[in-house]
């Protein structure tokens, strides 16, 4: 459960944010959570769920989750996919299983919304 | 600049703010007199960790020390690894050692016990290491006698093949270990874990007789992953395979003196 100790950070990040301009109430927080960083959804909704509600700033706010597209080259036939989900197993055309990824392993906070 | 040696490391309290915020005020009236007010971030939540991480490399660097990060599940074999390795080594490179763990003293005793510079990190729950620990355990263990001379720093993670592949300690080597009686699906399982290291150690292989673990199919399957990655399988028992680990360290520690590993 390191999702924890990531939503620790973003909301210290949170925190900064508001003071920075003012706010007093976090409305929603807009995330990209790349399918290869290593972090799972579920796990980030609940710590960002458990910790939002001890923190009156947060409390309530919505977590918006955008999941990028990973570009995969295909190291057999040179095919590329471009999929949004989890890693595929092999290259569906030449099931190839070496599979070269580019982007989606990023853990971005996009966008927050505050009152 | 670090508070205790003035060593790169931004000091604890300090932040990397290189997200660019959007200050654009725009005040939707919506209702009554709220005013909301949406920012742009668009900053990497490991953004923080990076930063401190690249700190410690170059802490490392300025010491001179190889750094090596060691992944793998609770009960692989790292510390027995560490063990032998700092046997053989003895007198030849100078190791020291940074324990990670849940709880207790338990490794770095070990490993002070061969005679070391050692400290143990002890996570109180979290279930790995980030380069801000590891950022205070490097100055710990530079306080420990011997702790000023260190070419090989082994970094041993908290026993977890999940949520360390995450953390970037600014180590110059990631070493994923997996023990013959694990089973030979971790690779395909915990995918991050591979893909995020320059190593595979298949380890424990004195107990392949007893165990279906077919080593090729392990190592395919983490090959198809990463195909970087080296791959080396040994027994810390029987010392099978230890010297294409050790010839390993000797390389890194040899391409460290020479400039080639930043």
């Amino acid at each position: 459960m390191h999702e924890i100790s990531l939503v620790q950070g973003l909301v210290q990040q949170l925190k900064e944010l508001a003071a920075e301009n003012q706010a007093t109430k976090i409305i929603s927080v807009t995330m990209e959570i790349g399918p290869l960083c290593g972090v799972v959804v579920d796990s980030f909704r609940f710590g960002f769920d458990i910790i939002s509600s001890e923190e009156e700033l947060i409390r309530g706010a919505e977590l918006i989750v955008n999941i990028p597209t990973v570009r995969y080259t295909c190291s057999g036939c040179g095919d590329v996919l471009v999929i949004a989900g989890p890693r595929p197993d092999s290259c569906p055309a030449c099931q190839d299983p070496t599979l070269f990824p580019e982007g989606g392993d990023d853990l971005i906070l996009l966008q927050v919304e505050m009152e | 600049m670090c508070d205790t040696c003035g060593c790169p490391s931004p000091s604890d309290h300090s932040h990397e703010h290189d997200h660019d915020h959007n200050h654009d005020h725009d005040h939707p009236h919506k209702s009554g007199h709220s005013h909301t007010k949406t920012v742009d971030v668009h900053a990497s939540l490991f953004a923080a960790n990076d930063a401190l991480a690249k700190a410690n490399r170059e802490h490392f660097n300025e010491v001179g020390a190889v750094a090596l990060n060691l992944i793998s599940s609770p009960g692989s074999g790292k510390t027995t690894l560490l063990e032998q390795t700092i046997d053989a080594l003895k007198g030849e490179i100078r190791i020291g050692v940074i324990e990670g763990d849940i709880e207790t003293e338990r490794d770095a005793l070990r490993i002070r016990a061969k005679g070391v510079p050692v400290i143990q990190l002890t996570t109180g729950g979290a279930c790995h290491l980030d380069a801000a620990m590891t950022h205070k355990g490097f100055h710990r263990l530079q306080k420990e006698p011997g702790g000023q001379n260190i070419d090989l720093l082994f970094i041993e993670n908290v026993g977890n093949l999940v949520c360390p592949s995450t953390f970037d300690l600014g180590e110059h080597e990631r070493v994923v270990l997996v023990s013959v009686p694990e089973g030979p699906d971790k690779p395909a399982k915990y995918p991050k874990a591979f893909t995020s290291s320059h190593t595979f150690l298949v380890t424990k292989t004195d107990l392949l007789p007893y165990f279906d673990f077919p080593v090729p199919e392990a190592v395919g399957d983490a090959l198809h992953l990463n195909p970087k990655l080296r791959t080396m399988s040994l027994s810390s028992k029987t010392g099978d395979g230890m010297e294409t680990w050790l010839n390993y360290l000797r390389e890194l520690v040899a391409n460290k003196k020479a400039g080639k590993l930043k």
